[in-house]
């Protein structure tokens, strides 16, 4: 350790993970309404999880732009000229743009009455949905110097946290429809456990990673991100929820929002350690 | 470095017909004076917080046979730079004829890409606001003084080091100073592991300078005052 340096800053602050949190609910939003023309108990949610779904995307993009420090260049991240397909930040710029177009369409023909084309669109816009968690999680795992962020599950735990939390917000949408409330739980407890298993093993490899690993994994568990990634993130927003979900309770709407409640925080509180944990330890050298 | 080692298209090293500059930064002829600094921040107006070359060190030893260990620090110019495949918009790119990685400020959008993937710490913001620049709010990192260099100049650090510590060359040339020197001592990068191939070479780096360490878990309350100092100043 050096007695003197220059301290650098984080690269990404933590209004990344505010965007990660919003547009994770947001797709999720949209995948439960396009599931609506598929199954029956998600009927109810067709629009009010749209609606939800396209604020959230509106917040997300704005979210995004005025962190860049130059917003109003935003507009060469679309710029054909530009544009380096290299960069997964590039593929995820063209993923967004398509899912709101592709949201917007299904609007006008959702109002429209035009069911098959409704249909259609909402299939394409549930594949671009899926990209966009997909996409955040490969916009971590590239910077190889990175512990936590490069592993291969960052996508898969992205999408996981992406169905987690857009099901809460979805249980407080289903006005408590027994049907619907039944299925949202399913969603909870499947995604909450495939995340679970994706956390513990994520800190298994961290915790015998190499040097920057190690040091990551103190920061991120005993250290200044311990209360955010295990207090509130794995432990009262997963755990917690989970032991609610399989109670013998836990099938009473009162009960699914509360856990619900708590989900949404662990969400936003696992996303954030992620973001920030692993670039803590670069910030000394 | 030999053709095998070679993977991705950007590498330039030992390509016949193109020149592959680097720097070797001799260790154990740097007293620590920071004119390297100095010299980088007249040279590009580098604002106050920031550093395009730093100069870093650890004090060894036991009172009172003590002794300070310098690291001078700046981009590594990597073959295979991480910042150049991170950056969505090219305005991180890296120039054939010279190995050089550059920025084109008016491209830039700021999303901080470069800077996240960036294993040595060597890009940074510049401020909203300038005196003698309009330069603003896009990201900033060494150039290997590429402006001087195509003139037949050595960057401003080389020329100001009052030890030679820092010495410039086209490492594919193999009669150039910096071919030699790597010919003929050992020489450590920063981050091999990373594969991103520097062209910053140390003689005489101490594993306990190049290295994480536990000491950043349990840092000095000195050093922590020192941080939340920055952070307040830098808006964390």
């Amino acid at each position: 350790m050096l007695d003197f340096t220059v301290f650098h800053t984080i690269a990404w602050p933590g209004a990344y993970a505010w965007y990660f949190f919003v547009i994770g609910i947001s797709v999720a939003l949209f995948f439960f309404s396009a599931l609506s023309w598929y199954r029956e108990e998600f009927q109810p949610l067709r629009r009010s999880a749209f609606y939800g779904s396209f604020a959230l995307l509106v917040i997300g993009g704005l979210l995004l732009i005025s962190d860049l420090s130059q917003p109003l260049r935003f507009l060469n991240i679309l710029n054909p000229a530009y544009l380096k397909f290299d960069s997964p930040l590039a593929w995820g710029s063209l993923n967004l743009v398509s899912f709101g177009l592709v949201s917007v369409a299904y609007f006008f023909m959702m109002n429209k009455g035009n069911d098959a084309l409704a249909k259609k669109l909402a299939v394409l816009g549930a594949l671009l949905a899926l990209g966009l968690p997909i996409y955040t999680g490969f916009d971590l795992t590239v910077h190889q110097h990175r512990p936590v962020w490069n592993t291969p599950l960052m996508p898969v735990l992205f999408v996981a946290l992406s169905l987690l939390s857009g099901a809460a917000v979805a249980s407080f949408l289903a006005s408590g429809n027994e049907k619907l409330m039944v299925m949202l739980r399913r969603f909870m407890l499947w995604s909450g456990g495939a995340t679970a298993a994706m956390l513990i093993s994520l800190l298994g490899t961290t915790a015998y990673g190499g040097s920057a690993a190690e040091i990551t994994f103190m920061f991120m568990t005993s250290g200044t991100m311990g209360m955010i990634f295990v207090g509130l993130g794995m432990l009262l927003g997963l755990a917690a929820p989970i032991a609610l979900l399989l109670a013998p309770v836990g099938r009473q709407p009162v009960v699914m929002m509360a856990a619900g409640v708590l989900l949404l925080i662990g969400g936003a509180a696992l996303r954030y350690a992620i973001l920030i944990g692993p670039q803590i330890v670069h910030t000394y050298y | 470095m030999s053709e095998e080692l070679r993977l991705s298209a950007y590498e330039t090293r030992g390509k016949p017909g193109l020149r592959r500059f680097g720097m070797v930064i001799d260790l154990r002829r740097c007293i620590g004076c920071d004119a390297c600094m100095v010299a980088c921040k007249a040279e590009y107006d580098v604002p106050v917080g920031v550093f395009r070359t730093w100069v870093p060190y650890r004090v060894v030893g036991k009172y009172p046979t003590v002794k300070k260990q310098f690291l001078p620090r700046l981009c590594n110019h990597c073959d295979d730079p991480p910042c150049v495949r991170a950056c969505p918009v090219g305005a991180t790119y890296k120039v054939d004829d010279g190995g050089f990685v550059l920025q084109h400020y008016d491209r830039c959008i700021g999303c901080k890409a470069c800077m996240a993937s960036c294993p040595y710490n060597a890009r940074f913001m510049l401020p909203e606001h300038r005196t003698r620049s309009n330069i603003t709010s896009v990201v900033d990192k060494c150039t290997f003084c590429y402006h001087r260099v195509v003139q037949g100049l050595v960057p401003a650090c080389v020329q100001t080091c009052v030890g030679r510590a820092r010495v410039f060359g086209d490492m594919n040339d193999p009669k150039s100073e910096v071919s030699q020197l790597v010919a003929r001592h050992s020489t450590q990068t920063l981050r091999p592991e990373q594969g991103t191939k520097p062209h910053v070479f140390y003689i005489g780096a101490d594993r306990n300078l190049t290295e994480y360490g536990r000491s950043v878990y349990d840092s000095r309350a000195e050093q922590d005052e020192e941080r939340a100092t920055f952070n307040r100043n830098h808006r964390i």
